[in-house]
Formats: C-alpha cells, sequence, structure tokens
C-alpha cells in the first residue's frame, strides 16, 4: 500500500503567506478519485476547491478545519493501494 | 464519492459564490515555477498574490514583473511591497526573453513595479525587454502594462519605439478614489500617458493599441465608471479590463462591494457600445488575464 500527502497548492499568496482550511468535502475513509475535490480553502482574495491528485482512499486529515496551512503544507492522506 | 456537488453555497466563506475558484489538478504549474526560479524572474502573478495564479500557471502562461521585486510607490490595493529598490538586473530582458521562448509564449505580458527612484523610470529597461522579445519569438504579440512615468512624454516614447503591440497603462480606478487608493497617482496625467503612446503609434507600425484597466468594488459609483469609460475613449483606448478589486491583506484597502457577474456583463456591454475594440470585464478579471484571448477580440488598428 503506498499512502500519498496531498499538498497545498500554490493559491497565489507568497511563499510564506498561509491560506486557511474552510472545511473539508471528505471524511477519512471515503473513496475519491483523481479531480474528486477534497476540500475548499480560504486565501485574502477567493474561495477555492482543491482536488485530489490522485485516486484512493482517504485515510487521515491532517489540517483541520479553519487551520491555516502553508503552501506545501499537507492537507490530507490518501492511500493510493499500489 | 466527495461531496463536493451537493455543497451549493460555501459555508464560512467571506466571498460570494462567484468568487469561488477550482484548483487545476495537472498542466503546467510545476514547470511554470521551476522556470521562473531558475531565472530567478518576478511575477506580478505572485507578487499581487493574484487569484488566478493557479489557471494561468496551469496554462503555462505568467505575466512577467520587471524592474525589481519591490516597488517606490505604496498604491493601498496592492500586495507588491514597498522595500526600498535594488539595482536593475542587465540580463532580465534576456531572461524573460528565454522565460517566453521556454514557455512557447505567443502572448507575451510583461509589467513591472515603478520606479521613480529611475531617472527613466525604467523605460529604457522596458525597452530592452521588449526588444529581447522580439529577437527571440519575432512572432510573439508583446504587450506591456507600464507605470505612468511621472507623466515624461520621453520615457512613453522609448517604450513605444521598441514595438510593443499594445501599450497598457490601468488607470485602476476613479479619480475620486486616486487619493485613498493610489496617493501618488494622478488620474489625468495617467490619461495623458495612453493619449501620448496612441500619438506616437500614429504613422506607424506600434502600439497597435492602448489598453487600461479598473478595478471595480473599490467605493465608486456607476456614473463614475461611466465617466472613466468615457475618458479612456476619449484618450483613444481602444482595449478595457474591468475586474472585482480583492484585498490582498486586512492591512490593505477593504472591499467595498461584491460586483455580481450580471453587473459586469452590462460594464462589458455598455462598453462595448462606447466603441471599445475589445472589452473584458468579469469577477477575476485582470489586466493579464487571458490577455491573448482579450487581443483576438480586436479586429481594427490603433484608431479601432
Ligand atoms: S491574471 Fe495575470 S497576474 Fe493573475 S495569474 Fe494570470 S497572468 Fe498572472
Amino acid at each position: 500500500m503506498a499512502v500519498e500527502d496531498v499538498k497545498l497548492p500554490d493559491l497565489g499568496e507568497d511563499a510564506g503567506d498561509m491560506a486557511r482550511v474552510a472545511f473539508w468535502y471528505v471524511d477519512p475513509g471515503d473513496q475519491v478519485e483523481s479531480g474528486d475535490e477534497l476540500l475548499q480553502m480560504l486565501t485574502d482574495k477567493a474561495t477555492f476547491d482543491v482536488p485530489s491528485p490522485v485516486a484512493g482512499k482517504v485515510v487521515e486529515l491532517v489540517a483541520d478545519e479553519d487551520q491555516e496551512v502553508l503552501v506545501g503544507g499537507v492537507l490530507c492522506r490518501i492511500d493510493t493501494g499500489d | 464519492m466527495t461531496k463536493a456537488s451537493d455543497s451549493a453555497a460555501p459555508r464560512r466563506s467571506p466571498f460570494p459564490p462567484w468568487l469561488r475558484k477550482r484548483v487545476p489538478t495537472g498542466g503546467e504549474a510545476r514547470r511554470v515555477r521551476d522556470l521562473l526560479a531558475e531565472l530567478r524572474l518576478e511575477t506580478v502573478c505572485s507578487g499581487a498574490h493574484c487569484p488566478n495564479l493557479p489557471e494561468c500557471f496551469a496554462r503555462g502562461t505568467a505575466t512577467f514583473m520587471i524592474l525589481g521585486g519591490t516597488c517606490t510607490r505604496s498604491c493601498r490595493f496592492c500586495a507588491v511591497p514597498d522595500d526600498p529598490p535594488g539595482p536593475l538586473r542587465d540580463d532580465e530582458p534576456g531572461a524573460v526573453a528565454e522565460a517566453a521562448a521556454r514557455l512557447g509564449l505567443r502572448h507575451v505580458v510583461v509589467t513591472s513595479v515603478t520606479r521613480d527612484d529611475l531617472a527613466d523610470g525604467g523605460a529604457g529597461h522596458f525597452a530592452r525587454t521588449i526588444r529581447a522579445i522580439r529577437q527571440r519569438l519575432p512572432k510573439a504579440v508583446v504587450e506591456v502594462l507600464v507605470p505612468d512615468f511621472e507623466g515624461r512624454e520621453a520615457d512613453v516614447e522609448t517604450v513605444c519605439a521598441a514595438g510593443p503591440d499594445i501599450f497598457n497603462h490601468n488607470v485602476e480606478t476613479v479619480p475620486r478614489l486616486y487619493p485613498a487608493v493610489r496617493p501618488q497617482a494622478d488620474y489625468r496625467r495617467s490619461l495623458d500617458v495612453l493619449a501620448h503612446a496612441l500619438r506616437f503609434a500614429a504613422g506607424r507600425d506600434r502600439p497597435r493599441f492602448t489598453k487600461s484597466g479598473l478595478m471595480v468594488g473599490l467605493g465608486e459609483t456607476h456614473d463614475e465608471v461611466r465617466a472613466v469609460l468615457a475618458d479612456l475613449r476619449g484618450a483613444g483606448c481602444g482595449i478595457v479590463t474591468i475586474g472585482q478589486y480583492l484585498a490582498p491583506s486586512p492591512a490593505h484597502v477593504p472591499v467595498a462591494r461584491f460586483v455580481e457577474p450580471e453587473e459586469f456583463a452590462a460594464w462589458e456591454a455598455e462598453a462595448r457600445a462606447m466603441g471599445f475594440a475589445a472589452v473584458a470585464a468579469g469577477p477575476f478579471v485582470r489586466s493579464s488575464y487571458h490577455a491573448d484571448r482579450v487581443y483576438e477580440q480586436c479586429t481594427g488598428d490603433v484608431t479601432a
């Protein structure tokens, strides 16, 4: 089994800036396809839906709702099954 | 299955539903970032915390920001830091051309910070950058988005003589809000810069068009926006962009109002009826957003 870290992509904030987790669309145990939306993030300028880069089973939500995350910070872990 | 489909309105978001974007999966973002880092180039995308960055980078595009990463002005809507400016990089024009070539850009947009500390405001550096791109990519459309050069016509001419296809200078907001939003700028001076670029273009190949843009949602009235559009037409401006102002941080001017997509559509129709050759209006419209597609709307020449 391979567990992948899903990291916060660059949303236009400067390096070192944070984006906030608004809420999760998924729960641990959910099966997702690549491209399915995982969570919604907020920056100072807009709301962003962040899709899953991989297919698999969500094993852990690392960032909590309302938590601020740095670009590159881990959002969740997905078991890709390979 | 995700629950994305049944979440009609975002919870806890301070933004209206139309200010919601989906981050693209895949695309070219990684390659764009690596190339910019390798060539040590700044982009306004990053400098201004543009919400379109994930989308534009994924498309393999970016808007280069030359003359350094810090600005000598302190406009209250902009995230670019107003720290003391550094020396110009002689290799920057070549690096921009190199990046544009390696990204395979057919429409290259170059902007800059404002450099009131330089005698020519950076006009010579702009001209060298335009020429470097032309040499490397003779077929590419070159669009420059310049500062006001404190109104110096000679500097406007230096830029225009290098032959950009589009000469862009943003008025940014309505004149009444200048003191609050861009205290070191002057509305009339900005209009004069646009008018002068067009005067210079008369009888020459280029610039083919002048372009300008403004933000809405800063507290302006409809009549004020209408008056700005009329002034731009009066200055011969051929392309106009209208987008939602978004505050880069709580320390910047707050958003006065979120303008609805329908209102942007009405502005677009009105601007077209006023005779602009190309118009882009929408919540996420920025001066450089899909600049290639906006330019494709143009059919005439500088006087269109
Ligand atoms: S809209 Fe312009 S500034 Fe924003 S990311 Fe796209 S190219 Fe960059």
